[in-house]
C-alpha cells in the first residue's frame, strides 16, 4: 500500500523516466492484448452471431420452431457463461492443443478466449434480434419472405445499431478475459501488470498497464457509439 | 367465382373459439370490410386468408387456392398475390422509403431496372415520389402507410388485406388513407379486405360488411343497409344513440340514396301544417354517396298525421321509443 502511494507521488515526476524504462515491456504486451482481443472478437461474434440466427429460428416463438434444438442450444450457452473463465482455459487444454497444435502462448489463448465469448455472444445478439418488432417479421412473411431472408434482410439490418454496440460491450469482456491469459503464457497487459507489477514490486508498470487498459476499453466504446449513432441517426 | 371464399372455418388456441362457423366470400373488385370490437377475431380471420394464421376446420379458398393444403412455396406464392398493410405499419426502420418499396421486388429477385421503375411509380402514385431517400422515422403516420401501401403494390397483388390500416391516424389522415384506397382500387382493379372496428372507415370505403362479434359472424351485407337499418349489435358498435326528447313522439327518418336530396322535412311541414322540433341527425357519405337520418320530434296531437304522411310517402322511418 506504501509502496502504491509513494509511487502516485512520485508518479508526475518521473512519467517519462519511468515510461522509458518500460515501454520494452509495456509496448509488445499492449500488442499481445491487441492481438488476442481483436481475434477473439472477431471469431467469438462470427460464432455467436450463427449460435444466434440458430436460436431465432429455432426459438418458441422462432421463426421455424424446432424446441429441442433450441433447449440443447441454450443450456449449452448457459453452462459457457457460468464456466469461470479461468477453470475454461485449463478444461480445454487438450482440445486447444488438438485445434492450435499448442496450449500456450499467445496465439493459443485465442482459442479459450472465443470459446469463453461466443456464448455470450450469442446471447447478445439473440436479444436484439428479439427486439425487433413483430409487425415488421410479419410484414415481411406478407410478401412471402423466406426464412433465410426475413433473418438477412430484416432482422439483420433491423438490429444492426444495436448489434454494433455490443460488438464493443463483446470486445471490453474480452479484453477482461485476456488478462488470465498470462496462465497459459499468452502475455498481454494484464499479465504484465500482474507478474511485473503485481509480484514484482513494479507499481509504475500496474499504473501503466491500468492507463493503456483504460484508454482501450475508452475506445472500444466510443467507437461502437459510432458506429451506433452513424447507422441510426434518428436516435 | 369468388376471389374469395371461407366455409365452415373455425380455429382455436387451446382451449378457446376465436373463430366458429365463418362462412363469407369476397366479389373481384369489391371493398369488403370485417368490422368488429377489438378481441373479435377480426384480425385473426384476415391472418387466415394469407395464412400467417393457420386454422383447425373448414376451408378458405383464395383466388382459386386452398391456403390449408399449400406447402411453404406455395403459401409464398399466394402471399406474392395479396399485398398486405397494417395499423403499425410496420416499415423498416433501417432503410429509406423507397428501400422499403423496393424491399419486396428485391426477395423476388426482379431484375433491378424494372424494380427500380416500379418502386418510382408507386410512390409517385402515393405522392410521396420526392422523399424516397428519406428515412422513414422522419415521416408523419399518414405517410408511413402510404409508404406501406406502396410496399404492399409493389408485387402487383389482387387483393390487398388491411389489418386497422387506419386506426392510428388521425379522422383526416383517415380520410385521405381511404381515399388513396378507393383511387387504387378503381385504377389497379384490387380487391380489398378492410379489417376496422371505425364506422367511418367503413361508411366511407366498405361496399359491403361483415359484422363479428366473439368470434362469429352477426351479419352480412351492403353497407347502407346496416347503417339505414342497423341491428343491435352495430348500433352498440356504432353508440349513435341520441337522447330522447322528452314529450311528444320521436321519429327517426332514414335517407336512403334516392330521397337524400329531396326536401322531405319542408314539404312535410307545409303538407300537414304542422310544426316539429329536429332533435338529432346525422348526414354522412357512404361509400359513394351521402345518406343519413334526421331524428324529430312531433307533437303527440299530430303524431298520427305524420306516420300517416310517411307511410304514404314510402319513406323509411322508425318511432324510437323512450328508454
Amino acid at each position: 500500500m506504501s509502496n502504491l502511494v509513494s509511487a502516485l507521488l512520485s508518479f508526475p515526476a518521473g512519467v517519462v523516466d519511468s515510461l522509458m524504462r518500460n515501454q520494452d515491456a509495456l509496448f509488445p504486451a499492449f500488442g499481445e492484448t491487441l492481438y488476442m482481443v481483436g481475434a477473439s472478437t472477431v471469431l467469438s461474434f462470427a460464432l455467436g452471431f450463427f449460435l444466434a440466427v440458430v436460436m431465432i429460428l429455432s426459438g418458441p416463438k422462432g421463426l421455424n420452431p424446432a424446441p429441442r434444438l433450441y433447449s440443447v442450444l441454450d443450456i449449452v450457452v448457459d453452462l459457457g457463461r457460468s464456466l469461470p473463465f479461468i477453470i475454461l482455459i485449463i478444461a480445454i487444454m487438450p482440445f486447444t492443443r488438438l485445434v492450435m497444435g499448442t496450449a500456450i502462448g499467445t496465439t493459443a489463448t485465442i482459442l479459450p478466449l472465443t470459446v469463453a465469448a461466443a456464448p455470450f455472444a450469442a446471447r447478445l445478439i439473440e436479444a436484439n434480434f428479439l427486439e425487433v418488432d413483430r409487425g415488421v417479421i410479419e410484414a415481411a412473411r406478407s410478401f412471402g419472405a423466406t426464412n433465410a431472408q426475413i433473418v438477412f434482410r430484416v432482422l439483420v439490418p433491423e438490429a444492426l445499431p444495436a448489434i454494433a454496440l455490443n460488438v464493443s460491450v463483446l470486445g471490453i469482456a474480452l479484453v477482461g478475459y485476456s488478462a488470465m491469459a498470462g496462465t497459459v503464457g499468452g502475455g498481454g497487459l494484464g499479465d504484465l501488470a500482474y507478474r511485473l507489477g503485481y509480484v514484482g514490486y513494479e507499481t509504475d508498470v500496474t499504473l501503466w498497464c491500468v492507463i493503456l487498459l483504460v484508454a482501450l476499453v475508452t475506445v472500444i466504446q466510443k467507437a461502437g457509439n459510432l458506429i451506433y449513432s452513424r447507422l441510426r441517426p434518428d436516435a | 367465382m369468388s376471389i374469395v371464399s371461407v366455409t365452415s372455418l373455425q380455429k382455436c388456441y387451446q382451449e378457446s373459439v376465436v373463430l366458429r362457423d365463418i362462412s363469407f366470400s369476397v366479389e373481384e373488385g369489391e371493398v369488403f370490410g370485417i368490422v368488429g370490437h377489438s378481441g373479435a377475431g377480426k384480425s385473426t380471420l384476415l391472418r387466415c386468408l394469407n395464412g400467417l394464421e393457420g386454422y383447425d376446420s373448414g376451408s378458405v379458398h383464395v383466388m382459386g387456392r386452398e391456403v390449408g393444403d399449400l406447402d411453404p412455396a406455395g403459401i409464398r406464392l399466394l402471399r406474392r398475390d395479396m399485398g398486405m398493410i397494417f395499423q403499425t405499419f410496420n416499415l423498416l426502420s433501417s432503410l429509406s422509403v423507397l428501400e422499403n418499396v423496393l424491399l419486396p421486388l428485391r426477395l423476388w429477385h426482379v431484375p433491378a431496372a424494372e424494380r427500380e421503375a416500379r418502386a418510382g411509380e408507386l410512390l409517385r402514385l402515393v405522392g410521396l415520389y420526392e422523399r424516397r431517400f428519406e428515412r422513414v422515422s422522419a415521416l408523419s403516420g399518414g405517410q408511413k402507410q402510404r409508404v406501406g401501401i406502396a410496399r404492399a403494390l409493389a408485387l402487383s397483388p389482387k387483393v390487398l388485406l388491411c389489418d386497422e390500416a387506419t386506426s392510428a391516424l388521425d379522422p383526416g389522415t383517415t380520410i385521405s388513407i381511404l381515399d388513396l384506397l378507393l383511387d387504387i382500387r378503381t385504377s389497379l382493379g384490387l380487391t380489398i379486405v378492410f379489417v376496422t372496428h371505425q364506422m367511418e372507415a367503413v361508411k366511407r370505403a366498405c361496399d359491403r360488411i361483415m359484422l363479428l362479434d366473439g368470434g362469429q359472424i352477426q351479419g352480412t351485407g351492403p353497407t347502407d343497409r346496416f347503417f339505414l337499418a342497423p341491428s343491435e349489435d352495430l348500433r352498440r358498435l356504432v353508440q349513435d344513440e341520441y337522447a330522447q326528447f322528452p314529450g311528444g313522439t320521436n321519429i327517426r327518418l332514414w335517407f336512403p340514396r334516392e330521397i337524400a336530396r329531396d326536401a322531405v322535412i319542408t314539404s312535410m311541414a307545409r303538407a300537414l301544417d304542422v310544426d316539429f322540433a329536429i332533435v338529432g341527425g346525422k348526414l354522412e357519405r357512404y361509400a359513394d354517396d351521402v345518406r343519413g337520418f334526421l331524428v324529430i320530434n312531433v307533437p303527440d296531437p299530430d303524431r298520427e298525421r305524420v306516420l300517416a304522411y310517411l307511410e304514404a310517402k314510402k319513406l323509411y322511418w322508425e318511432v324510437l321509443g323512450n328508454e
